[in-house]
């Protein structure tokens, strides 16, 4: 294992995390199967009092979840450095067969971590625990993906081992070479630079719609999750190209890098906080017709709609700038 | 009206010291009335007009208030019931700010503040404007025969004239019930035939009064509605005042 200051504390909180993870995870199942509003009961009255600290604590922990996503990459790109054959991130992560399924989990767990934040906060805004049992039902799910991204860290950090050799960015984000990254790194530029525009002005046009006529936000939420996947595959099929300026390096992670002036975290974070909260919309949806949420759903739903459209937005203006002031031209 | 079912209140539950202060009680409080609880002390009156004013909630049983004006009830209709142990703190919290006044047994004013600073405590919470609330403070002490002393420090006070500055500070946001807890056990007779006025005074206004007292002159009265007897946390007598 490879002692590194980053790495204790992503494997310490990470573990602590889990940890409360469980213990929600415990709570929510007992909220789930014994919950009854109208029940002036011992148990009932002591739910009622736990959700408010399994909320607390799962608000913090997925809080953290979402900042150690950055940390993790942070760090990984960081240990490139101590691992041969690797360059950023890439190499990093491929030097053992955790540490990309680690990414994912993460990545997964912010997204719907994200959500979860979401429905908990409309969930306080409601006299009756409106959305008490999907938001716990979400938390139960949440639990085995937090649990194994811990397991798995740990077993990707504990297996790092500096004397074995792994791939550089350049190798595993090579078109041609079969695998998941090179075949988005294979992607034909025109059509994705199309597909990212479009993606974008669909987000635009449905979420501006669903603000005035309040229809369509399970087709915003649909239309927000296939941007997002349009913008990472862009990321990798064209976007790196013009940051780095080279025709033919596709690596997601070296834009993360000082002398890209780590242009890539705010990219990164604007998806991610654009997909949190479009998928919050359709997630939100079926809250609609629940009374105690009639006064303060829909400026919620407004909000979170103008966020993505935003997010994408600044996304998409950011590529521009990016694809106008790079000295790469095709 | 305010509904109480099977409450219960427990305290260091599964423990050796585990006390139940009220234990399963279930009445119905009317409105618009004075209530006086009474009996002696560690029979649960304190604790129960803790849990009817939301301080506290129960270990069990549910308390409802109903034709509660609130601003998240859907309509925001008067005829409204609300479970108020099932309500989220956020909740709990504006109805009690806005539909309880409290007042204490041992006043609970803040030494070395104006006695306007102090009836305005309550007011900073809710946003309302500083100067409507400064003069209806004002109007309130007036009403009170305390003008004279709006800017005086509390700590010169006598203690008629702090439980006077207490009625008020509990009158300030407008609460529909005003929860008293031993409101005379500092008071000599003159004083709390005075307070017992005041109480009149209140619940000709239409506010609901309830008062917990082991003090006959305050379950004698002839101003309270009903009262209610307590003993070991249970309610072993109600009737009529006299």
């Amino acid at each position: 294992m490879i002692q590194h200051t980053a790495i204790i504390p992503l494997i310490a909180s990470s573990a602590i995390s889990c940890l409360m993870f469980l213990f929600a995870g415990w709570k929510s199942f007992l909220i789930i199967r014994r919950w009854d509003i109208r029940s002036g009961s011992e148990l009932q009255l002591q739910l009622e009092r736990a959700t408010y600290l399994i909320s607390t604590i799962i608000g913090f922990v997925l809080f953290f979840q979402i900042i150690s996503l950055f940390l993790y990459i942070a760090t990984v790109d960081h240990l490139h450095n101590l691992l041969a054959g690797a360059m950023c991130a890439a190499g990093s992560l491929n030097a053992n067969g955790f540490g990309y399924p680690v990414l994912i989990l993460k990545t997964v767990t912010c997204l719907f971590g994200g959500v979860w934040l979401v429905i908990n906060h409309v969930d306080a805004r409601g006299y009756d625990y409106p959305l008490i049992r999907p938001k716990y039902v979400l938390l139960l799910a949440l639990a085995p993906l937090v649990s194994a991204e811990t397991v798995l860290q740990f077993l990707y950090f504990s297996n790092l081992d500096a004397q074995v050799i792994t791939s550089c960015c350049g190798s595993l984000f090579n078109a041609g070479t079969g695998t998941l990254a090179s075949g988005l790194a294979g992607l034909p530029r025109v059509p994705m630079e199309v597909a990212l525009t479009a993606a974008i002005g669909v987000i635009c046009l449905i979420g501006l719609r669903f603000r005035i006529t309040v229809k369509g936000g399970y087709l915003f939420a649909v239309a927000s999750t296939l941007a997002f996947v349009v913008a990472i595959a862009s990321m990798i099929s064209f976007v790196s190209l013009y940051v780095y300026e080279l025709p033919t390096h596709h690596c997601p992670f070296c834009i993360l890098h000082k002398e890209y002036s780590y242009v890539g975290y705010p990219l990164y974070a604007a998806l991610l906080g654009g997909g949190i909260s479009g998928i919050s919309v359709g997630t939100l949806m079926p809250a609609s017709n629940i009374p105690s949420l009639a006064k303060v759903l829909p400026g919620i739903l407004h909000k979170l709609t103008t966020i993505t459209i935003l997010l994408y937005l600044a996304f998409g203006l950011a590529v521009t700038l990016l694809v106008l002031h790079s000295a790469l031209k095709f | 009206m305010i509904r109480l079912s099977s409450v219960t209140k427990t305290y260091n539950s599964g423990k050796p010291n585990q006390f139940t202060a009220v234990d399963n009680i279930s009445t119905e409080i009317k409105a618009k009335g004075m209530t006086v609880f009474k009996g002696p002390s560690g029979s649960g009156k304190t604790t129960l007009l803790s849990l009817i004013g939301c301080m506290i909630r129960p270990s069990s049983g549910r308390i409802s208030l109903h034709g509660i004006p609130t601003t998240f009830s859907p309509g925001s209709g008067t005829n409204d019931a609300f479970d108020v142990t099932s309500l989220p703190e956020t909740f709990l919290t504006e109805i009690r700010r806005t539909t309880f006044g409290f007042i204490f047994q041992q006043f609970n004013l803040i030494r070395g503040i104006s006695v306007l600073e102090n009836i305005l405590l309550p007011t900073y919470p809710t946003g309302e404007n500083h100067a409507s609330s400064r003069k209806r403070g004002v109007e309130l002490l007036e009403m009170f025969d305390m003008g004279r002393h709006a800017a005086s420090k509390v700590d010169v006070l006598s203690g008629g004239e702090m439980q006077r500055v207490a009625i008020t500070r509990a009158l300030i946001n407008n609460p529909l019930i005003i929860v008293a807890d031993e409101p005379t056990a500092h008071l000599d007779s003159r004083l709390s035939l005075d307070f017992m006025k005041i109480a009149a005074e209140l619940k000709a206004a239409g506010k609901t009064i309830l008062i917990a007292s082991h003090d006959p002159l305050v379950y004698d009265s002839e101003i309270a509605d009903t009262v209610i007897e307590m003993r070991d946390g249970r309610i072993i007598g109600s009737g009529q005042g006299s």
